[in-house]
């Protein structure tokens, strides 16, 4: 098994590993990367929630254009007619496979290929269609795509009944073999965005010590010159090696400057918040800087990881939340697990938010993206696959969605809305997984 | 270094005595010919007189494989005794003689760029603040095994960003003490090391329930991580359980530690742990720190039928009426009261405690401001409170540049760097702020950053080997970058500017209080680390599958038990000679019941007796020496055969050759012992050479896993500890072993000597140091191993004392530098 993390596109390994004959990697890559893009690209994200839902306080009672939006997906109204309920689908991969429930869930949600039953290093299961777009798209942006998770994950052995951790750490992979590995931690994930430039300084005082640097780089130069003189030969050899270092980074200064004005618009993040709410809005955010700036057109992200224990005591939710989902109907263990999809639900809104408040082409940054919303078990308690809780907040393609509850026939393959989700965003792909076709959103 | 081709061989005295030539024809050339040149040397190639000095490695080896024993190899008839005492005293000899003729040389060693640890070091004694800036920086290059060695350490633009960042915030820390940081957490999962499946009834307890580990720190529930604190301040500690305890057990006692001192318990009175937590402030020093969190007398409490000490005494908890389907009424009331602190669909019989996660985060409550100590050491003149007059910048400046530059300045040599606190005044900093960018600027000079030695004018230079004394202040430097990888501190810059340092008695006075200070650490991590690289201890990973008892804090207790044994020999003046076995060793609980070492209690380490032990005592019976000799999954008698003639043997196995298979690990111990596969690879003659030398050292401590764990039987086969050393001497597992390399003591003396002289010296050593390299031999030998003469004898050698002068080169014309250096002409 191979695990991808994406730290090899990193600046700082980038200078480590090819030397300081590649001073700008980073500036270089950044300098179309940050111009704004001319025409409207589209972008496809899925944001996933571990352990089930509530379905019955998630799925609206009626279908089509005037349903009522229910507690669970209440913080969602303001953005009614960008919000698309998709009811219906199932994964039947994760019915076929053998292994934990939450693993074989988690482990073939994207690519409708069931895992294969192992906590060994030989972990199979399928490409993801998040992966298709992002592969068509690789060579159009500084990062192919994103893969963020808000839960650290233990990456060894056996995580669910002698299934392989991947399968609940990952929800994207590249390849069958090959899982990608989520980062949860937003400074690596905004040093990868934008490399490791500090904006937290004010232009002056920046400027200032730069000059001052300049100025030390200037007088050190001067006095090796001068102490040169003493020195024989060898030691001549190393003096002339530092002179070349200071003047390569007076060069990079120089390069550095003349960039400024592409200082990320962010605060570079000190490390994970410490509140869950500002983690997760961080990572939205981040998410929304990268669609803005056409870093990435691609990015998935995990709320949490199947089998989450996360406890929410800031909602009144002592308790971890996997046991809690294993509720056999008592009715507080019930009303704990919906407060943390309401929750859930909540800190989705201020992503879209985010994106519709953005300007984008013709639009706004949601009417250029799909985002798929939801999870791969409905009822946590059963670790059902069938009649998933997903929806899609933006636009798949040209053709406007939204505003719809879209109540599919029982069994609809959830790859036919992936199929559906490629389609619209232009990638022709004949059938992806167990799919029959696309599907009409507009209800 | 052995040419491999066209080896050239010719005795000088071949004309006057032929007997010489005539044992190598009649013993050596029958393989060592220019068709087979078995281990790649050929004896018959270019027979001329002249080449045998230039040859001298490939005699020097025949000389020692024929006293040996080694040579000729078993299977070839073996000359008469007395013909090989001749021919070995022949040889002997004649390199006596070549000796004699050598021309001691000093050596040069080109200006030295502070390696990390040297960095790291120094801004702590320069600014009195320990930050450990070079985390950050790209690693260290080494070369003849050591990272301190003047051509390996090269500078990048890189690198020279990464020390004008670090000099600004080491300089800013100091002043102003350390930048205030925003709370951040960092999440530690923790791997599952406990089976954890489901039983049915009693689970059964561990066969030493009498005398099990109550602090549970060894105990495989128990979970370590090594968290580094960016300053001091008070930090969160959110500690995540998981796993069961079976029903009617007394609640779980949870300790968290902090370097294996109790700092906080809490009790959990559930039989589901999934996802319980508890969380704890506590105010942390800035550093490193080893987190352990434990589950306390875990196997006390439990329900009577288990049969553990002082069991539960409370009533079987109360139980839900279904475990399956829907639930009752009683039993919705029940789950109201319990939540999930019980599974609800069975009774819980496991004793899988374990805990999954640990959250830290912070700092709050940040402790700010600089340390008065940082600023006494800046503000030279003396000003703490500000009221400075106009001569202070001037002082406060040159002060720190000389301590920076562990010498006098010359005259205006000042100037310059008071030139940046100029600037910054006139741009509108404040006087601290403008002292810092002088300070900043005295931090990325080459003569801070590199350790140059400039040829003072001598009356003293030798006309002969051209070799001049290096000056009082570069001695204080050789001296305490040697033993204390710093700068040097006070007392050795006083004797310096006395011109009292060259001084015999007071030279090993200070060797000698060196040696004591706490700061000769250095010696152990930096020159122990990587000689016998039990630094490698901190990245190897051995398999959990296999080895489930290994986890960050055994890792910790292995290294400091290496670190606390070498620190004995250098602090308290011990033998050299305990290295390779020693009656002795140093370990806490944790160790000393990995080791079976009964009525050890506490992580405190002691040192304890070890003669009565099977495993006995030196670095070969010291679990991180064995771990890092080991793969990931199995002992290797090859890497550990190796790793003795490399480090204690002193003669080093030439690389494998290419496209050599690799053992089938999924073998060892199922169809044959490890030793009965590497047996049959040992049949290949290409392999045998080598193998023959490593594998039979290795096979002798194969009485010690991959992680250091003493076992009687490899897989399903009783494990065969009979080895042999290079000449063939036998013996019968790792004491016998450690008792005939004491025998054979000087070897291990002359690689010792060889590998210290690189590190102090930051280069590799040649032909010219070996007369110096003698002389510390024979001195150790006459001062009963004693650490101290070691030093003394390197301190004292020709090539540390001096070193060959070089002649400047007259200054090329302007034009012709900037060409060369790539310069912009300006």
């Amino acid at each position: 098994m191979r695990i991808v993390t994406g730290k090899h596109l990193s600046r700082r390994t980038l200078l480590r590993g090819a030397g300081a004959a590649v001073a700008l990697p980073f500036l270089d890559a950044m300098q179309p990367a940050l111009a704004a893009p001319v025409k409207s690209v589209r972008r496809i994200a899925v944001v996933y929630l571990p352990n089930g839902i509530i379905m019955d306080q998630w799925t609206p009672a009626s279908a089509g254009k005037d349903f009522a939006f229910t507690r669970i997906l209440k913080p969602l109204e303001p953005f009614r007619d960008d919000i698309t309920i998709v009811s219906g689908l199932e994964n039947k991969a994760a019915e076929r496979a053998q292994g934990g429930g939450h693993a074989k869930a988690s482990g073939s949600f994207l690519s409708g290929a069931p895992p294969k039953y192992t906590a060994g290093a030989d972990v199979h299961a399928g490409t993801t269609f998040d992966q298709l777009a992002a592969k068509k798209w690789a060579a159009e942006t500084r990062v192919p795509s994103l893969q963020l998770g808000c839960e650290d994950s233990r990456m060894v052995g056996n995580c669910d009944t002698g299934s392989s951790c991947a399968y609940t750490n990952s929800l994207s992979w590249k390849d069958p073999d090959t899982p990608l590995a989520v980062d949860v931690n937003p400074r690596s994930v905004f040093e990868r965005l934008f490399g490791s430039a500090d904006p937290s300084l004010t232009p002056q005082e920046r400027a200032r010590r730069a000059m001052y640097r300049r100025s030390m780089l200037d007088l050190s130069r001067d006095n090796t010159r001068r102490l040169e003189a003493e020195l024989g030969p060898a030691d001549r050899r190393k003096m002339d090696e530092y002179l070349t270092s200071v003047r390569e980074l007076e060069q990079r200064m120089d390069a550095m400057e003349k960039d400024a004005a592409r200082i990320p618009p962010v605060e570079k993040p000190a490390g994970i918040p410490f509140v869950f709410s500002d983690y997760v809005k961080l990572m939205f955010d981040l998410q929304a800087i990268a669609f803005q700036n056409d870093l990435t057109r691609v990015s998935t992200m995990m709320i949490g990881r199947e089998g989450s224990v996360r406890t929410y005591p800031e909602i009144e939710v002592p308790d971890p939340h996997h046991p809690l989902t294993h509720h056999r109907g008592h009715p507080d263990f019930i009303e704990k697990v919906t407060k943390i999809n309401c929750l859930h639900a909540q800190l989705f809104a201020h992503f879209v938010a985010k994106l519709k408040a953005t300007p984008d082409g013709d639009g706004s940054l949601l009417d250029h993206s799909a985002i798929l919303y939801g999870g791969a078990l409905s009822d946590g308690n059963a670790h059902s696959n069938v009649n998933l809780p997903l929806l899609i907040a933006g636009q798949t393609g040209s053709n406007r969605i939204g505003g719809v509850h879209v109540k599919l026939a029982k069994a609809t393959p959830a790859a036919n809305l992936f199929l559906s989700m490629l389609a619209g965003a232009g990638l022709s792909v004949e059938t992806f997984a167990d799919s029959t076709g696309t599907l009409d959103l507009r209800g | 270094m052995i040419p491999v081709l066209a080896v050239v061989t010719a005795l000088p005295g071949f004309a006057a005595d032929p007997a010489p030539l005539a044992f190598v024809q009649k013993n050596c050339v029958a393989c060592h010919n220019a068709s087979l040149s078995s281990g790649g040397v050929n004896f018959l190639a270019n027979l001329r007189p002249d080449t045998f000095a230039q040859n001298r490695e490939i005699w020097e080896r025949a000389l020692a494989k024929l006293k040996s024993g080694e040579m000729p190899p078993p299977g070839v008839a073996k000359p008469p005794a007395a013909e090989i005492a001749a021919v070995t005293k022949w040889l002997a000899d004649e390199f006596t003689q070549q000796d004699s003729q050598v021309q001691p040389d000093a050596g040069h060693v080109a200006a030295r760029r502070l390696n990390n640890a040297e960095y790291n070091n120094t801004v702590r004694d320069l600014l009195g603040v320990d930050t450990q800036p070079a985390a950050d920086f790209p690693a260290d290059q080494a070369a003849y095994g050591f990272d301190d060695v003047s051509d390996a350490l090269n500078i990048s633009s890189v690198l020279l960003e990464k020390y004008a960042d670090a000099a600004e915030r080491s300089v800013r820390t100091a002043l102003f003490g350390p930048e205030k940081l925003k709370p951040a957490a960092v999440h530690y999962p923790f791997p599952v090391r406990l089976n954890d499946t489901r039983g049915r009834g009693p689970v059964k307890l561990p066969a030493d329930i009498a005398d099990y580990d109550q602090t549970g720190l060894s105990l495989r529930s128990a979970s370590h991580v090594t968290h580094r604190f960016p300053v001091e301040g008070v930090y969160s500690f959110r500690v995540v359980f998981n796993g069961h305890r079976p029903n009617q057990s007394m609640p779980a006692r949870i300790e968290l530690w902090i370097d294996g001192k109790q700092q906080q318990e809490f009790d959990v009175d559930a039989t589901d742990l999934e996802g319980q937590n508890r969380e704890a402030r506590l105010k942390v020093t800035a550093g490193e720190h080893l987190i352990s969190v434990s589950y306390l007398k875990q196997y006390h409490g439990l329900p009577p039928n288990y049969g553990g000490p002082e069991p539960s005494t409370r009533p079987p908890a109360p139980l839900l009426d279904s475990t399956r389907g829907k639930l009752t009424e009683h039993d919705i009331e029940l789950l109201r009261k319990l939540g999930t602190t019980i599974k609800p669909d069975g009774v819980e019989t496991r004793i899988d405690n374990r805990f999954e996660s640990l959250d830290i985060g912070g700092p709050f409550e940040q402790v700010t401001g600089p340390s008065p100590a940082s600023r006494r050491l800046i503000f030279a003149c003396g000003h703490l409170d500000g009221k400075h007059n106009a001569s202070c910048p001037r002082v406060i400046v040159s002060t720190f540049a000389q301590r920076a530059f562990r010498r006098p300045l010359a005259p205006k040599e000042a100037d310059a760097y008071l030139s940046l606190y100029t600037l910054a005044r006139k741009q509108g900093d404040s006087f601290d702020n403008a002292i810092a960018a002088a300070l900043e600027s005295v931090m990325v000079s080459p003569d801070f950053l590199f350790r140059i030695e400039r040829d003072q004018p001598h009356n003293s230079r030798n006309a002969e080997t051209a070799a001049i004394p290096v000056s009082d202040y570069e001695m204080a430097s050789r001296l305490s970058y040697f033993l204390w990888s710093t700068m040097p501190d006070a007392e050795l810059l006083r004797l310096a500017s006395q011109h009292k340092l060259r001084r015999p008695a007071a030279l090993e006075a200070q060797v000698r209080r060196m040696l004591r200070d706490e700061k000769s650490r250095a010696l152990v991590d930096n020159f122990g680390g990587q000689w016998l690289q039990f630094r490698n201890i901190d990245v190897v990973r051995p398999d959990l599958a296999k080895f489930p008892d290994f986890d960050d804090s055994l890792r910790q207790s292995m290294r400091r038990e290496t670190e606390l044994f070498l620190d004995n020999i250098v602090r308290s003046d011990g033998s050299v000679l305990d290295i390779l076995n020693a009656n002795y060793t140093f370990v806490d609980e944790r160790l000393a019941r990995f080791y079976g070492i009964p009525g050890i209690r506490g992580p405190e380490f002691r040192r304890v007796d070890m003669s009565a032990t099977e495993r006995g005592g030196g670095v070969l019976a010291q679990a991180s020496i064995l771990t890092i000799s080991s793969y990931a999954t199995r002992t290797s008698p090859v890497l550990r055969g190796k790793w003795i003639l490399e480090n204690l043997l002193n003669a080093p196995p030439p690389p494998p050759p290419p496209s050599v298979p690799a053992l089938d690990d999924t073998k060892v111990g199922q169809s044959a012992s490890l030793r009965q596969q590497m047996e049959a690879h040992r049949a290949s003659p290409v392999c045998a050479t080598c193998h023959s030398k490593m594998d039979p050292l290795g096979f002798g401590l194969e009485n010690l896993n991959a992680i250091g764990q003493w076992r009687d039987k490899d897989g399903s086969f009783p494990v065969d500890a009979t080895g042999s050393l290079p000449g063939g001497k036998a013996f019968r597992g790792p004491k016998e072993l450690k008792t005939l390399m004491l025998q054979d003591r000087d070897a291990f003396v002359a690689g010792l000597t060889e590998k210290i002289m690189i590190y102090a010296l930051g280069r590799g050593v040649e032909r010219f140091d070996r007369p110096a390299m003698k002389t510390v031999e024979a001195d150790l030998a006459a001062h009963d191993y004693r650490f101290s003469a070691l030093v003394l004898g390197v301190v004292n050698s020709l090539p540390f004392q001096m070193k060959h002068a070089q002649e400047p080169h007259p200054r090329e014309p302007k034009d012709a530098v900037v060409a060369m250096a790539g310069e912009k002409s300006k």
